[in-house]
């Protein structure tokens, strides 16, 4: 059986950058008037990326800043569509790109995670079966009904990682978040994560940290200028990767 | 087991619809949340809904009430009926057009559907349409204008308006992705339009000259087959109604185009 989770052939990722302002109708009236073209200058975020993920598989992505890896990430979770190239995902896919994306802070926790699931493709009827569990994950049971205005940033981070880690997703795409509240949620949030790679699911972090890469990570990708600039055993290429920064 | 390919999804106006029903749950919240924020705050609650037009209708009827006197009877009714469709239309519009241009954030971090948007910005309008026809129906009873079995046509109006509305706020909105200042133009053409268009007065006070154009408002054949039901009591002439489908069903065709096609670069331009 085909274990690939995750492939992408050649992907390639191109975004404008106009040289002067933000395109408007006037802007173009007057750029025609005057008989000038608008010149742009293209920059590809990602360059020919080709990889496969299997199944069960933690990959680190690691990479210097604008190397790439945050657009990666985004392909990934169907954020952007490549115009070139292919990227073929298996199961859901549980983004911890953006805890609470969605969250409107004049609501009350209770509606909030009605709205964040379902910005996470859930039902209604599915979250809620599932309340009682994510508040109690979250630690907010006596806060539910109140704005989460109210709440602090930790808070409203907790509430974010209970909703979109619910469940136990085929793919985890982590970024930088996992300090995630005090000490103690951050163990929980963990040994969350790690129970779900134990069950195979298949993780895929992205963090300036190399520390985190190395203990969570089997395998790392080093990005750099929108290419895979080395892949294989993480240590190897935190090894190279650190040796370099110093460089 | 979900499968996603990047290169191997359906051509992007059926992907959209199917993936619009899969977030169906995300759209009707989102509506709701609209209604909620608006009216939540405010001591007088969804009362607001109802004074508005009232107070519209008020206002403009001491104003301009006398000047139609002798060609228009029941002003108040006439003026209301046009008014609240041309309100629906517009705002409806500007405020889909608004939360896509400023507040389309979230499609750039995380994957829904990138109508839902505008769906829920059209079932607000909807909403607060339905609301402003409860007060279109107390001014009908304060003055005493007839009403008649031509009422049973007023959904089939609103579902048409409805779907121009939705038809028009994607092109809108697909629009000011791409050139900001289309909130800003557009703002401008209504202005002009609503002065352009038989709402605070009758068709028969414009020049020969100028009524000849009227055939080609789009507008005034929306707000004919709302308010004739309304106003004049009688259904809307058959080829009205088959106009004013025409218009609604053409509208939405192209705005879905259009959106979809161009909903993939909307993560790259917001």
């Amino acid at each position: 059986m085909d274990t690939t989770v995750i492939q992408l052939h050649n992907v390639t990722v191109r975004f404008r950058i106009p040289h002067e302002k933000i395109p408007t109708f006037q802007e173009y009236a007057i750029r025609w008037l005057k008989r000038r073209s608008v010149s742009y200058t293209d920059f590809n975020a990602l360059n020919n990326v080709s990889f496969s993920i299997q199944q069960g598989e933690t990959v680190g992505i690691i990479g210097a800043n604008g190397a790439g890896k945050s657009t990666l990430l985004k392909v990934i979770a169907r954020v952007i569509r490549p115009k070139q190239g292919r990227v073929f995902l298996k199961g859901r896919v549980a983004p911890l790109l953006e805890l609470g994306a969605g969250f409107d802070y004049e609501m009350t926790g209770r509606e909030n995670i009605f709205l964040n699931g379902a910005v996470l493709g859930f039902s209604r009827r599915d979250i809620a079966n599932r309340l009682e569990r994510i508040v109690e994950f979250a630690g907010i049971e006596e806060f539910m009904d109140a704005p989460i205005r109210t709440y602090s940033s930790g808070m409203v981070a907790r509430l974010g990682f209970a909703i979109a880690t619910d469940v136990q997703p085929d793919v985890l795409i982590i970024d930088e978040i996992l300090s995630v509240g005090d000490t103690d949620f951050q163990k929980k949030s963990a040994a969350r994560i790690l129970h779900y790679h134990e069950n195979g699911s298949t993780i895929l972090v992205v963090s300036h940290n190399p520390d985190s890469i190395r203990n969570l990570c089997s395998r790392a990708m080093w990005l750099a200028q929108g290419s895979i600039k080395m892949a294989g055993p993480v240590d190897v290429i935190m090894d190279q990767y650190s040796s370099y920064s110093k460089s | 087991m979900l499968e996603y390919d990047s290169a191997k999804s359906p051509p992007p106006a059926i992907d959209e619809f199917v993936q619009l029903f899969r977030y169906r749950d995300l759209v009707f919240l989102m509506t709701g949340n609209i209604l909620k924020n608006r009216y939540k705050r405010s001591m007088l609650g969804i009362f607001w809904m109802l004074l508005n037009p009232l107070l519209q209708t008020i206002v403009l009827t001491i104003a301009f009430g006398t000047m139609f006197k002798s060609s228009l009877s029941h002003y108040a009714v006439y003026l209301l009926s046009g008014l609240l469709v041309w309100n629906f239309i517009t705002q409806t519009t500007q405020y889909a057009m608004g939360t896509m241009a400023y507040g389309g954030g979230l499609l750039k971090k995380i994957y829904i559907p990138r109508a839902t948007y505008i769906v829920a910005a059209v079932g607000n309008g909807v909403i607060n349409f339905l609301v402003s026809v409860v007060s279109l129906i107390v001014i009908i009873f304060f003055i005493d204008h007839p009403f008649s079995t031509a009422w049973f046509f007023i959904p089939v109006s609103i579902l048409i308006l409805a779907v121009f509305t939705f038809g028009l706020a994607l092109l809108l909105s697909t629009a000011s992705v791409f050139f900001t200042d289309t909130v800003d133009i557009y703002q401008v053409l209504i202005q002009a339009l609503f002065f352009l268009t038989p709402i605070m007065y009758p068709p028969s006070i414009l020049s020969p000259e100028l009524s000849q154009f009227l055939a080609w408002n789009p507008f005034l054949i929306l707000i004919e087959i709302f308010r004739t039901p309304v106003y004049a009591n009688h259904l809307p002439d058959a080829s009205l109604i088959v106009n004013a489908i025409s218009l609604a069903l053409i509208t939405l065709l192209a705005g879905w185009i259009a959106f979809t096609n161009k909903a993939d670069q909307l993560a790259y331009r917001l």
